[in-house]
C-alpha cells in the first residue's frame, strides 16, 4: 500500500505506552472460564520449559487444590516458603511479597490474581502484590478465571445466579503483556469434575449442579474468548502504531461500512455491513467522509447505524479513496463496504468510480460493493443455462444463409465487402452462443463466401495466399469473440450466483429468525433443508451428548443405521459427512454439522438422490442455511438459559416479598399485643378506666386480626393441596350476602340489590360466604372511608352473576392480571394496607372449585372522571335449574 | 420530655400513648412521613420513634430529611428483619432500633440511654465509666477498678469510641472508618479481630459490656442504675 513517508512514522501515544511498560517486569495471565480448566498445570507446563531453557524461575504461591496432575507439574521448579500469618488465632500460610522481593527472580509464577489476602498482609488483594512485583521489575505469570473480573460481576450474577465477591478492576487485566486463554469444551470439564479431578466427590456433585451447569459453563467461556480476543486485538493495534507498521494485522475481523459524500444508498450500505459483521462477529464502524463545504442530511442512515450497534466516525476531505484507506488502516479493518453510488456516466466509462477505484487502491483489504435494491428474492433461481441443443448450431447456419441470401439479391456488394458480412454473422453467433458455435460459424461462413461469392464461383478452390489470411483471420475473430462472450456470460452468472445467494443468506436470516423456540426454530431449518435438498432431517445434541432426531420434512423421513453413524461422524467431528464427501460416502443422507463457537450443536441432514449429486449451488445454499441456523439456535438456547435464570430471581423475589409481608404482618398485631400487655401490666393504676378498655379491645381486635390472617394462610393450604371438596346445593344468594355482611367488622356502607326473579344458586353455602367476606374485605380495605360498596346479582344465560363494586382507589391495569394470584398484594412491600395477599386468591380458589369464575374490571366502567376509579369484581356461578 | 411517635399502624399507636404517658412523657402522633417530618420541624421533640415501613415517604428518607434540621435521637421501630435495613438507618444517624414485637420495658430503656446521651453530649467529659471499667480519655487510658489495662492504641481507639457512643450502637461501617478509614469499610474480619481482643483484657463480665449486635455493628452497654 504506497504511501507518503512521514505517515509511517510512530504514533507517539503508543511509543509512551510502550515505554512505561519498558523495565518493569512484564504480565502474563492465564485466563480460564471457570476452575478446573487447567489454567495452573498449564503456567506449570509453560514455566518448566522456560526453567529448562534456563530462565530463573521460581514458584512465589501455587494452589494445587490436592490434584495430582498440578502437584506433578511443580517438578523441579523451585518454590519459595509461604509466609504464616496468625490470624483470629489461626495460622494461615500465604505468599511472601518480601521474600519474592528479596530473591528477586527473572519469573514469578503467582496463582490466583482475584485472591484476598488474610488481613495482616501488607495489601489487601494479591493483585496489589503482582503491581509491586511487577513496579519492581520481576514478570510475573498468574491465572485468572473471567467470572472475577470487576466489569463481568454483574452479568455473571444475572447468568449464574452466583455473585462472586473476589473482584479485580478491569484495568489489571489491561497491564497484562499477555493473555493466554485456557480453554476447555464444557462437555469436557464436567466430565473432569465428574470424575472428582477438580473437586472432592460431594463438592463436585454440588458444583455440577450449581455453578458448573452447562448454560452457565457455555456463558462463562463465550466471555473469556471475547475478552482474550478484545485483548489480542487491542495489543495488535498498539503494537502496529509503535512500530509504523501499515497494513492490517489478521486478527479478528472489522468492518467499515463507507458512506460517501452524495450518500446515496447509504441505508443499503449500512444494512449489509451489520449483517457481515453480525456473521463475522466483528466489530464495525461507519465512515462518513464528508467533501468540505456541502452538507448532506445524513440523520436516517447514522440512526440506523447507531440502533445496529456501529460506531460513527465522520472525516472531512476531497480524496475519498485516501481518507478511506487512512482510517481503514488507523482502525485495523479488514473489510471494507462501499455502496455504488450514481457516478456520472464518464466516470462509469473510464473506470472512475469510487467503487472500481477503491477496489483498485485497497489491496489489503476485502472490499464489499452493494448490490442495488432489485425485485423480489427469486428462491434458488439457476443461473440462465448456455442454449443448448440443435437451436445454436440452426440458428447461426440461418444467419450464414441469410447472408448468402443478400449476397446474392444484391449482386452490387463487392467479394471483399462479403467478406465483413461475414465476419459479422461469425461475431454475432459468437457472442450469442458461445466459442463452439462461434468457431463452427467462422468455418461455415468462410466456406460459404468462398463458394458464392470468390471466383472460381461455386467451388471450394482456394484462389490465392489472401484467401488463407481470410480463413485465419475468420477463425481467430471467431475465437476471441466467442471466448469473451462465453467469459462475460460465465461472469454475469457468477456475479448473479453471489447476488442470489447473499439473498437467500438473508432469506434464511429472516425466516430462521422468526422461530421464538428451539422447537419452531428446527422445524423451519427442516422445511429450509427440504426446501433445496427435498429431504432433510435435523438432529441435536443433547445434554449428555446424545443425538436425537427433532425434526423432519417431510414429517415421518427416517434415517437408517449408515445415516445414524455418518450424523454421529458429523457432530463429534465438525466436518460434514454421508453421501458426497470422503466420511461414509454409501450413506443416502448428507449431513452438515450446526457448529458455533461453542461447539457442534447439531446437524441438519439432507437426503441424496438415487446417485445425482448435489449441486454446487444447493451446496452453497445448504451451509449457509447450516450456520445462519446453529447461530440462532445457540442464540435461543442462550436466551432460554438466561432466560430460566430470570424465573429463578423472579420465584425468589416473590418468597422475599412473601417473607416481608408475613414479617409485616404477624409482628405488627403482635406487637400491640404485647405492648397493650405490657401496658397494663406494668401501668394499671396510672391509666384511667376508659385507657384500660381500650386496651384490652385493642388486644381483643389485634387477636381477631392474626387469627384471620391465619385462616386464611390454613385455607390456601387447603386449597393447595386439594382438600377442599365442596358440597354443592341450591343456595339463596340474599342470605348468603346478609351473612357475609354481618360478619364483617365496623361502620360499612354496603348496600344490596338482588331482585326477586335470580334464581338460586349452585354453591357450598360455607365457601361462598368466604368468598364474598374475602372480596368485600378488599373492597374496603382499597376505598376511603363513608364511600359506597354495593353487591348487586343478575341472571346471566345459564348463570348468576354477583358483582361486588366499590369506590376505591382501582387497579392499575398492569396489576389487573395478577390479583387473584397468591401474595401479589406482597410484592409491593409493606407499604399497602394490612392483609396477607391471600383473600382474593382463596376467593378465587373456591369459586373455581365450585365451578364458577371470578374476575376483575377496573376503573369500573361507570367512574366519574376524576374521581376514584373503583373496582368491580364479578363472581359467575351456576344457576341451580 | 416530649416524645414524637412516626408509624402508621394505628394499632401501635393505641398502647404506645398511654404507655408512654404513664412513663411521664408527652406525646406527639404522626400516621405517615410527610407529618412526621412536619411535627419534628414544629414541636422540637426530645425523641422520635420512626417506623422504617411508612405509607409516603421510606423511612430512610424521613431519616436523612429528619437529619438534615435536627439532630435529635432517633429510635427506629420496625418489623423488618433485613440487618441491611437496621444498617442503613443506624448510618443515615438513627440511634438505636428495636424490632417489633418489642417488650416494652426493653423500649423504654432504650429511650432513657438516648435521652441521657443526648443531655451529656456536648460536654466533653473526660472520662466514661461502664461498669468497673473507666476510659480515660485524657490519659489515653483504660482501668478496670483503678488498674490499667493493658491494651493496644488501636484496642484502646475502639474503646474509646464505644465509649463516647455508650449504650448506641455503631454499625461495622461506622467503626472501620473510624479506625481504619474509608478504604475498609467492609473488612469486617479485622474489627472481629480486635473486638475479641479487646474483650479478652477487659475482663469476665467483657460479653455483656461489649455486645454484638449479629450482622449490624457493635454497642457498649451502660448496666442500668
Amino acid at each position: 500500500m504506497p504511501r507518503e513517508d512521514d505517515e509511517h512514522r510512530p504514533d507517539p501515544d503508543a511509543l509512551i505506552l510502550a515505554a512505561a511498560r519498558e523495565g518493569k517486569g512484564r504480565l502474563k495471565v492465564f485466563l480460564g472460564m471457570a476452575p478446573g480448566v487447567g489454567k495452573t498445570w498449564e503456567m506449570l507446563a509453560a514455566a518448566r520449559r522456560k526453567y529448562e531453557a534456563g530462565t530463573d524461575v521460581v514458584v512465589g504461591l501455587v494452589e494445587t487444590h490436592g490434584r495430582k496432575e498440578t502437584e506433578a507439574q511443580i517438578g523441579d521448579l523451585p518454590v519459595l516458603p509461604r509466609k504464616k500469618i496468625l490470624y483470629r488465632g489461626r495460622e494461615f500460610e500465604e505468599f511472601d511479597l518480601d521474600a519474592a522481593l528479596a530473591r528477586r527472580p527473572q519469573l514469578l509464577l503467582l496463582d490466583e490474581l482475584a485472591h484476598t489476602n488474610v488481613p495482616g498482609s501488607r495489601h489487601a488483594k494479591r493483585w496489589e502484590d503482582v503491581a509491586e512485583l511487577l513496579e519492581a521489575g520481576i514478570d510475573v505469570w498468574t491465572t485468572l478465571n473471567i467470572q472475577h473480573l470487576e466489569s463481568l460481576n454483574d452479568a455473571i450474577a444475572r447468568i449464574t445466579g452466583i455473585r462472586v465477591a473476589e473482584t479485580i478492576p478491569d484495568r489489571v487485566l489491561s497491564l497484562a503483556s499477555d493473555i493466554e486463554l485456557v480453554d476447555l469444551p464444557p462437555a469436557e470439564l464436567r466430565a473432569r469434575l465428574a470424575e472428582g479431578r477438580v473437586y472432592p466427590p460431594e463438592t463436585a456433585r454440588r458444583a455440577l449442579e450449581g455453578f458448573f451447569r452447562e448454560g452457565n459453563l457455555a456463558a462463562l467461556r463465550e466471555m473469556a474468548l471475547r475478552h482474550a480476543a478484545q485483548h489480542v486485538d487491542a495489543a495488535v493495534a498498539d503494537y502496529m502504531r509503535a512500530k509504523a507498521i501499515p497494513g492490517p494485522w489478521p486478527a479478528g475481523e472489522r468492518v467499515l461500512a463507507l458512506i460517501g459524500p452524495d450518500a446515496t444508498d447509504a441505508e443499503g450500505v449500512i444494512r449489509y455491513a451489520a449483517k457481515l459483521a453480525d456473521v463475522l462477529k466483528a466489530p464495525w464502524i461507519v465512515l462518513h467522509v464528508e467533501r468540505p463545504g456541502r452538507l448532506v442530511d445524513l440523520h436516517g442512515p447514522f440512526a440506523l447505524a447507531e440502533q445496529l450497534g456501529a460506531e460513527i466516525e465522520t472525516v472531512t476531505g476531497n480524496d475519498i479513496v485516501a481518507l478511506t484507506l487512512d482510517a481503514a488502516l488507523r482502525r485495523n479493518v479488514t473489510q471494507i463496504v462501499i455502496g455504488r453510488g450514481r457516478p456520472p456516466l464518464w466516470r462509469r466509462l473510464t473506470g472512475r468510480t469510487l467503487a472500481q477505484a477503491l477496489a483498485r487502491r485497497a489491496e489489503a483489504f476485502t472490499v464489499h460493493i452493494v448490490a442495488r435494491p432489485v425485485g423480489p428474492v427469486r428462491w434458488l433461481e439457476r443461473p440462465p443455462p448456455l442454449p443448448s441443443g440443435p437451436w445454436p448450431w440452426l440458428a447461426s447456419a440461418a444467419l450464414v444463409a441469410l447472408v448468402i441470401f443478400i449476397g446474392i439479391m444484391i449482386p452490387a456488394i463487392p467479394h471483399e465487402a462479403m467478406g465483413m458480412l461475414f465476419l459479422a454473422a461469425v461475431v454475432i453467433g459468437a457472442s450469442i452462443y458461445g466459442l463452439r458455435v462461434a468457431l463452427f460459424t467462422a468455418v461455415l461462413g468462410f466456406l460459404s463466401w468462398n463458394f458464392f461469392f470468390i471466383p472460381p464461383f461455386y467451388s471450394f478452390a482456394i484462389g490465392d495466399a489472401g484467401h488463407i489470411v481470410t480463413i485465419c483471420v475468420f477463425l481467430t475473430v471467431a475465437a476471441i469473440t466467442g471466448g469473451m462472450a462465453s467469459r462475460v456470460r460465465n461472469e454475469v452468472a457468477a456475479a448473479q450466483n453471489r447476488v442470489q445467494s447473499l439473498h437467500r443468506i438473508s432469506g434464511f436470516r429472516r425466516v430462521l429468525d422468526a422461530a421464538r423456540t428451539e422447537h419452531e426454530l428446527l422445524a423451519e431449518l427442516a422445511r429450509q433443508g427440504a426446501g433445496i435438498a427435498g429431504k432433510a432431517v435435523v438432529l441435536t445434541t443433547q445434554e449428555g451428548g446424545e443425538l436425537t432426531l427433532r425434526a423432519a420434512d417431510p414429517a415421518g423421513a427416517a434415517l437408517d443405521e449408515t445415516a445414524w453413524a455418518a450424523a454421529r461422524w458429523a457432530v463429534a467431528h465438525n466436518e460434514p459427512a454421508g453421501s458426497g464427501t470422503s466420511t461414509l460416502p454409501s450413506a443416502s443422507w448428507r449431513f452438515l454439522p450446526l457448529s458455533t463457537m461453542q461447539g457442534v450443536q447439531g446437524v441438519l441432514g439432507v437426503a441424496a438422490g438415487e446417485g445425482v449429486a448435489f449441486t454446487e449451488p444447493q451446496l452453497q445454499a445448504l451451509t449457509a442455511l447450516a450456520d445462519i441456523a446453529a447461530v440462532t439456535l445457540e442464540r435461543l438456547r442462550l436466551a432460554q438459559e438466561a432466560a430460566r435464570s430470570a424465573a429463578q430471581s423472579e420465584t425468589q423475589q416473590l418468597r422475599t416479598a412473601l417473607l416481608s409481608s408475613l414479617s409485616h404482618d404477624l409482628r405488627t398485631p403482635l406487637t400491640a399485643i404485647r405492648g397493650a400487655a405490657e401496658t397494663l401490666r406494668t401501668a394499671w393504676d396510672r391509666l384511667d378506666a376508659a385507657t384500660r378498655a381500650d386496651l384490652l379491645q385493642s388486644i381483643e381486635q389485634d387477636t381477631a386480626r392474626m387469627h384471620r390472617f391465619l385462616a386464611n394462610i390454613t385455607d390456601m393450604m387447603r386449597l393447595e393441596s386439594g382438600q377442599i371438596v365442596p358440597r354443592l346445593a341450591p343456595v339463596q344468594l340474599n342470605e348468603i350476602v346478609e351473612a357475609a355482611i354481618a360478619r364483617l367488622e365496623g361502620g360499612l356502607l354496603i348496600t344490596v340489590n338482588i331482585p326477586p326473579d335470580v334464581p338460586k344458586v349452585l354453591a357450598d353455602p360455607v365457601l361462598l360466604e368466604h368468598v364474598l367476606v374475602n372480596v368485600l374485605d378488599n373492597a374496603l380495605k382499597y376505598s376511603p372511608a363513608n364511600s359506597l360498596v354495593s353487591v348487586a346479582a343478575s341472571r346471566d344465560g345459564k348463570e348468576v352473576a354477583i358483582r361486588v363494586s366499590d369506590e376505591g382507589v382501582g387497579i392499575p391495569p398492569e396489576d389487573l392480571p395478577h390479583i387473584f394470584d397468591s401474595f401479589y398484594r406482597a410484592s409491593r412491600g409493606d407499604r399497602v394496607p394490612p392483609g396477607t395477599g391471600l383473600g382474593l386468591a382463596i376467593a378465587r380458589g373456591f369459586t373455581e372449585a365450585m365451578g364458577g369464575r371470578i374476575s376483575a374490571i377496573s376503573p369500573r366502567p361507570d367512574a366519574l372522571p376524576g374521581g376514584f376509579p373503583g373496582t368491580v369484581i364479578t363472581i359467575s356461578l351456576p344457576a341451580a335449574e | 420530655m416530649r416524645i414524637l411517635i412516626i408509624d402508621d399502624e394505628k394499632q401501635i399507636h393505641r398502647f404506645l400513648r398511654p404507655a408512654l404517658e404513664a412513663a411521664g412523657y408527652t406525646i406527639v402522633q404522626a400516621e405517615n412521613g410527610a407529618e412526621g417530618l412536619r411535627l419534628a420541624a414544629n414541636n422540637a421533640p426530645d425523641l422520635v420513634l420512626l417506623d422504617l415501613g411508612l405509607p409516603d415517604i421510606d423511612g430512610q428518607d424521613v431519616l436523612r430529611k429528619l437529619r438534615s434540621f435536627s439532630d435529635v435521637p432517633v429510635i427506629i421501630l420496625s418489623a423488618r428483619e433485613q440487618e441491611a435495613e437496621k444498617i442503613a438507618a443506624l448510618d443515615n444517624g438513627a440511634d438505636d432500633y428495636v424490632e417489633k414485637p418489642f417488650a416494652l420495658g426493653e423500649l423504654l430503656a432504650r429511650m432513657r440511654a438516648a435521652l441521657r446521651r443526648k443531655a451529656s453530649s456536648g460536654k466533653d467529659a473526660e472520662s466514661v465509666r461502664i461498669g468497673d471499667i473507666e476510659v480515660d480519655f485524657l490519659r489515653g487510658e483504660a482501668r478496670r477498678n483503678g488498674e490499667v489495662l493493658p491494651l493496644t492504641r488501636r484496642e484502646f481507639s475502639l474503646l474509646a469510641l464505644l465509649a463516647r457512643h455508650s449504650g448506641r450502637v455503631l454499625t461495622h461501617r461506622q467503626l472501620l472508618t473510624a479506625l481504619w478509614g474509608p478504604a475498609h469499610t467492609e473488612d469486617i474480619a479485622y474489627l472481629r479481630v480486635y473486638v475479641w481482643q479487646l474483650r479478652r483484657k477487659l475482663g469476665p463480665e467483657a460479653e455483656k459490656i461489649l455486645v454484638n449486635e449479629p450482622g449490624v455493628g457493635y454497642r457498649l452497654r451502660i448496666p442500668e442504675e
